[in-house]
């Protein structure tokens, strides 16, 4: 079943990248003497492998067992060319696994876009881009599995669940950006329409001990709208998504409904950062037949992070991040007593010191260290039999990554 | 700290009295230089910044654009991003790197040196570049910063 999910989508990533071919083609046949295309053409990489170390409950493989687990890799390969000065044409391909079976690390179009950047004067810029794109949603999302991009090694999974990730990471449709400089800073516009991934994380996690689940995604819509001031020293951001999906789950049919609003705030200076992001989430399933299915919950999350660069090679960082499943139990008393399963897996609250160290631009390593009290943003499919995990648990990770 | 703030203020000092001189002493003025076929002769900052950034893809006049910078941490990239653009160099890296591994742009084309961002200038068509005014010769064009 999962094998076969996983050929699916691979199937519909080389439909994708066929398209984008041929309308690059077009592109380049129409206008072959604009400037020299394979001047234009640029191929990155990177690599990342991870040690992850738990002393109880399992994160990303069997963490907690042995000298923790190795199964946390992020292996990534894009092109980009502009055949035309106002069209780029990029494709990247990721294989990444984090914990699961093995079959997860398969690679998948990551995204492939044809962007036409329509505008561009001295006020504005603006384009669209057809094809897969990545979802712009809080400040992370885009490059979310790019370590390099990232402030840790683990982005604060109480707005980016891993467990969850294919729902809001890249979507097949088209979406419109606009860059507008004002006199007091300039506004940054994303909103786009497309189908979103629903890959077999989100319906393990969705609708867990039910066989043979599938969701399909319907058209949704992505924005963001991004406000930065004194050349990026203060951004702040508010990302809204309405992501719906057709459900099949316990023999029974449904719709899935996901509403997340992200507001993202950063402060910059040369040697600090602060950054804040808080997310209200509304998870609904709806019109099942069986009523216990139907439920609407509403979840919510916040994290407060300060990174300091000691030098051009070395920074530190530390921060707070939490978030209650529902915020109508935050303790999740309610859910043990109706014999759900334990308080602790309804929320999660995490404290998170490391480091980032790059001898070299192209040679990253870090290290970080988290206390966790709760449970909640830890996979039911890590932690089978959530009456066995631990409400207090501590994690300690490794990564080495490389980019060309 | 207390001796680079006095450094800090005296330059802003300098830079109120004399606005012609903008550099320290020692420090000759950065400026943008482009390809002789680029007519664009003045940029604001945004836009620049938006053009380093690899945000914006052409020239305003919509002619294509190749973005040539120097390596983190050479002096005269550090201070073309801080006192030019008003961006730090982990900024600028941190939006490359955001624009090449999400499909919205690509990375600028690194050179090792003044002299071969001079000469890439030179023989580029649409490029865009900074020097300090001591390798400026008669083959690129000075951009204003608005």
């Amino acid at each position: 079943m999962i094998v076969s999910t996983s050929y699916q989508w691979s199937n519909v990533g080389a439909r994708l990248l066929g398209v984008i071919g041929i309308l690059s083609l077009l592109a380049t046949a129409k206008n072959a003497d604009a400037q020299d295309i394979g001047d234009t053409l640029q191929v990155h990489g990177f690599l990342s492998q991870a040690l992850v170390i738990t002393d109880d409950n399992n994160f990303f493989g069997p963490s907690s067992e042995g000298g923790g687990s190795t199964q946390f890799t992020e292996v990534g390969v894009n092109f980009s060319v502009r055949p035309h000065e106002d069209i780029l044409v990029a494709a990247q391909v990721l294989s990444r696994r984090a914990g699961g079976n093995g079959s997860e690390g398969q690679p998948k179009l990551d995204h492939g876009v044809v962007d036409y950047q329509a505008l561009s004067g001295q006020e504005r810029s603006a384009g669209i881009q057809i094809g897969r794109f990545k979802n712009p949603f809080g400040f992370y999302n885009q490059t979310r599995d790019v370590s390099f991009t990232r402030p840790s090694i683990l982005l604060p999974q109480s707005i980016y669940f891993d467990r969850t990730r294919s729902l809001g990471l890249a979507a097949d449709g088209i979406s419109f950006y606009e860059e507008e400089r004002l006199s007091k800073g300039v506004v940054r516009l994303q909103a786009g329409i497309g189908v979103p991934q629903t890959d077999n994380d989100l319906e393990r996690q969705a609708f867990p001990k039910s066989n043979r689940t599938s969701i399909d995604g319907n058209t949704s819509f992505i924005g963001q709208i991004l406000y930065e001031h004194n050349g990026g020293g203060f951004l702040a951001a508010l990302s809204i998504a309405d992501v719906s999906g057709d459900v099949r789950a316990y023999s029974d049919r449904g719709k899935l409904f996901f509403q997340p609003t992200v507001l993202s705030i950063q402060l910059n200076r040369e040697k600090w950062s602060i950054t804040s992001e808080y997310a209200i989430r509304k998870i609904e399933s709806r019109n099942f037949d069986n009523e216990i299915i139907n439920s609407k919950v509403i979840g919510e999350s916040w994290y407060l992070q300060y990174t300091r660069r000691f030098n051009s090679n070395w920074n530190g960082f530390l921060r707070y991040d939490t978030m209650v499943a529902n915020r109508n139990d935050p303790s999740g008393r309610d859910y043990e007593e109706a014999g759900s399963g334990p308080g602790h897996s309804q929320y999660a609250r995490d404290w998170t010191m490391g480091a980032q160290w790059k001898p070299h631009p192209q040679l990253l390593l870090s290290a970080e260290y988290h206390h966790v009290d709760g449970t909640g943003w830890l996979s039911v499919q890590e932690n089978p039999n959530p009456v066995d995990t631990d409400r207090y648990w501590n994690m300690f990770l490794m990564q080495l990554s490389l980019r060309f | 700290m207390a001796l680079s703030l006095v450094r800090w203020g005296l330059t802003c000092l300098t830079m109120i009295l004399a606005p012609s001189c903008i550099a320290e002493d020692e420090q000759p003025d950065i400026v943008m230089v482009a390809n002789q076929d680029v007519r664009t002769t003045s940029l604001n900052q945004d836009t620049a910044r938006a053009m380093f950034a690899m945000r914006q893809r052409t020239w305003p006049n919509g002619q294509a654009l190749r973005v040539f910078v120097l390596p983190n941490g050479h002096p005269v990239h550090d201070r073309f991003a801080k006192q030019s653009l008003s961006v730090y160099p982990h900024q600028l890296q941190l939006s490359w790197d955001r624009v090449v591994f999400s499909g919205t742009g690509q990375a600028p084309t690194q050179v090792m040196s003044q002299s071969e961002m001079l000469e890439r200038i030179a023989t580029t068509q649409g490029s865009l570049g900074y020097l300090d005014r001591e390798h400026l010769d008669d083959r690129v064009h000075v951009i204003s910063m608005e």
